[in-house]
């Protein structure tokens, strides 16, 4: 069946595009390590530079890939849960506020000179990520226009971004530096316990939603559809709300706040697929998500290296776009 | 005498505010039954409640006996099936698609069809002649077809009872006579019962076996098209009054 083949290519196209971007990663940056060095070192035959191959560049590397994922996902799940192409976590302020309760907590823990583990900090991004999302769907209730919501929710991004700003200002000036590069978003100095943590909730949460499949393609045609098709809708939207703050947390909380691929990537990986369907759009998108994260990554730390941009200012490049398309297709369609 | 469905002292509503009291009324297997009424009486919050997408405030209903508030939301979704004016929203989904979805409750764990639920749908297409646009965009299609194609959805869940609210709003005659025959034939074929609420009069007078006047807080009236088609009952029914019924007499529209 042409369809089948369809979903598969694109299948083998995503996870060939994801190894790929990993190679790059591996091998480009201030010292280049060659492919054949890669290989022999994964062997375990000791090679020139493989500290920084495990150690810095093969943890930031799988956290771009395991993160990248995860914010696709999280994106692709607002976006059903609102039936909104263009929710994603970013957008609609989760990010913001996940960020706003980190900072709040670092701040606070460093005065008293008291280290935060990552667990601890996947917690207080996934508390402010339901704040923020609290809000949205608060305000999901008297608008129902799609842009509104949008709207409203990047309303909540600037109000928790200035708490945040407020925040730093507390904050002593060894502080402010750290604060002030994850606040931005990169994935610089990754360790190997972070990469085992958010590998360990991303998996779970991934399993999860995937298990949701079904409910999820009953859930897509509508309310009264699903609840008519034996889905118990109120269980499957806390469900949603639960698993896409946890996985938007865990960017945050690793990353800081990432734009635009939660609404980007699965509009582009749903073109790719010609499909909506849940089953083949989870692991889809949390591959393009990959695939997408570590590109930009690697834009971020080579383009005007030593000096590394933020990622989320590389995902917005590519990422805005493809917003901006959506909303001027939909409009059409309005139209129409 | 016991009915196929009844419902024994319903009461409907929302947020705990009856809307319409004391709805009984009971109809035999493979009936169509049409709920008429004026604008915001209340026919959709009936259907709505027998349909279980709203609780009622009291009271219950009964299908073969078994009560209805007390079924699981499975059986019911094995039992009962929906057609909504609320557009169903279908992305990057073709026909076959939409109405593959209706298949649900009897999928596995990941709702993938097995070459059963294939032939399920695509027997269910051909019912409402809908199968050679099968491959076709469902955003893409026009009214009727669109209205057909839900009806075949319907169909895949293997109700006994089938509810549609205002299936023929947006539909022009042509498309109207149409769906009306395939419901006519479906429950001819299938022995499939039919509750629906329609604007169309004349449609309602003719084409179902019993007819739900909703008025004004309570039923009005309910029984046979010709007990309930009498002289001057519409006019009192949609309260039109004695001005225009003579403007309309004057027309002849009435």
């Amino acid at each position: 069946m042409n369809k089948k083949r369809r979903y598969t290519i694109t299948f083998i196209l995503l996870i060939l595009g994801v190894l790929l971007a990993l190679f790059l990663s591996l091998c480009i940056g201030s010292v280049k390590i060659p492919m054949a060095d890669i290989i022999e070192s994964v062997k375990g035959n000791p090679v020139k530079n493989d500290r920084i191959l495990w150690d810095i560049r093969m943890p930031r590397a799988l956290a771009a890939i395991i993160l990248g994922g995860s914010l696709a996902l999280s994106g692709y799940l607002l976006q059903t849960f609102f039936h909104n192409p263009i929710a994603g976590p970013f957008v609609l302020g989760i990010s913001s506020g996940a960020k706003m309760v980190v900072a709040l907590v670092m701040v606070f823990l460093m005065d008293h000179a008291i280290g935060m583990s990552s667990g601890g900090l996947i917690i207080a991004a996934f508390l402010g990520s339901l704040i923020s999302l609290g809000f949205v769907l608060l305000m999901s209730r008297r608008v129902t226009n799609m842009a509104m919501l949008v709207v409203s929710g990047v309303m909540i991004g600037y109000i928790c971004s200035a708490v945040t700003e407020l925040i730093i200002n507390f904050a002593n000036d060894a502080q402010i530096v750290n604060l002030h590069n994850w606040s931005r978003g990169s994935f610089s100095g990754t360790s190997w316990t972070g990469v085992y943590v958010m590998a360990a909730v991303v998996l779970v949460a991934f399993i999860w939603t995937f298990l949701l499949s079904k409910p999820l393609s009953a859930y897509q045609l509508g309310e009264s559809y699903a609840s008519n098709l034996g889905v118990n809708v109120k269980a499957l939207r806390g469900l949603i709300v639960f698993l896409s703050s946890i996985l938007s947390a865990c960017i945050v909380a690793f990353a800081g706040p990432v734009s635009f691929v939660g609404v980007a990537v699965p509009h582009l990986v749903k073109s790719l697929l010609g499909t909506s369907k849940p089953i083949l759009m989870i692991p889809a998108s949390f591959l393009g998500g990959s695939f997408f994260v570590l590109i930009c990554d690697l834009i971020a730390r080579t383009l005007f290296a030593p000096t590394e941009l933020s990622v989320s200012t590389v995902t917005a490049v590519f990422g805005a776009p493809v917003v901006l398309f959506i909303m001027l297709r939909r409009s059409r369609e309005d139209v129409r | 005498m016991t009915y196929y469905f009844r419902t024994e002292a319903l009461t409907v509503g929302y947020d705990g505010k009856a809307l319409i009291e004391d709805i009984n009324i009971g109809i035999e297997k493979g009936t169509i039954l049409t709920l008429i009424g004026p604008n915001g009486a209340g026919k959709s919050t009936i259907l709505k409640s027998i349909a279980r997408q709203l609780s009622p405030i009291a009271g219950t209903a009964y299908i073969d006996k078994e009560d209805l508030m007390h079924m699981s939301p499975k059986e019911v979704s094995k039992t009962m099936a929906l057609v909504l004016t609320k557009k169903l929203s279908a992305e990057m989904m073709t026909c076959r698609d939409v109405v593959a979805t209706g298949r649900y409750p009897y999928t596995g764990h990941f709702g993938l069809l097995s070459d059963e639920d294939e032939n399920k749908v695509t027997e269910a297409m051909e019912l409402v002649n809908v199968l050679e646009i099968e491959g076709q965009d469902f955003n893409k299609i026009s009214d009727g077809q669109r209205q057909r194609v839900m009806l075949a959805r319907a169909l895949c869940q293997e109700p006994d009872i089938i509810i549609l609210d205002e299936p023929t709003s947006f539909l022009d005659i042509k498309y109207k006579l149409e769906f009306m025959s395939v419901l006519q034939k479906l429950k001819k074929m299938k022995g499939l019962t039919v509750i629906m609420s329609l604007h169309e009069l004349d449609l309602a007078r003719k084409l179902s076996d019993k007819i739900l006047c909703v008025g004004d807080r309570a039923i009005d009236k309910f029984g046979s098209p010709d007990q309930v088609f009498t002289e001057g009952y519409i006019s009192k029914l949609f309260n039109i009054s004695d001005e225009l019924i003579a403007f309309a007499k004057e027309k002849n529209i009435l």
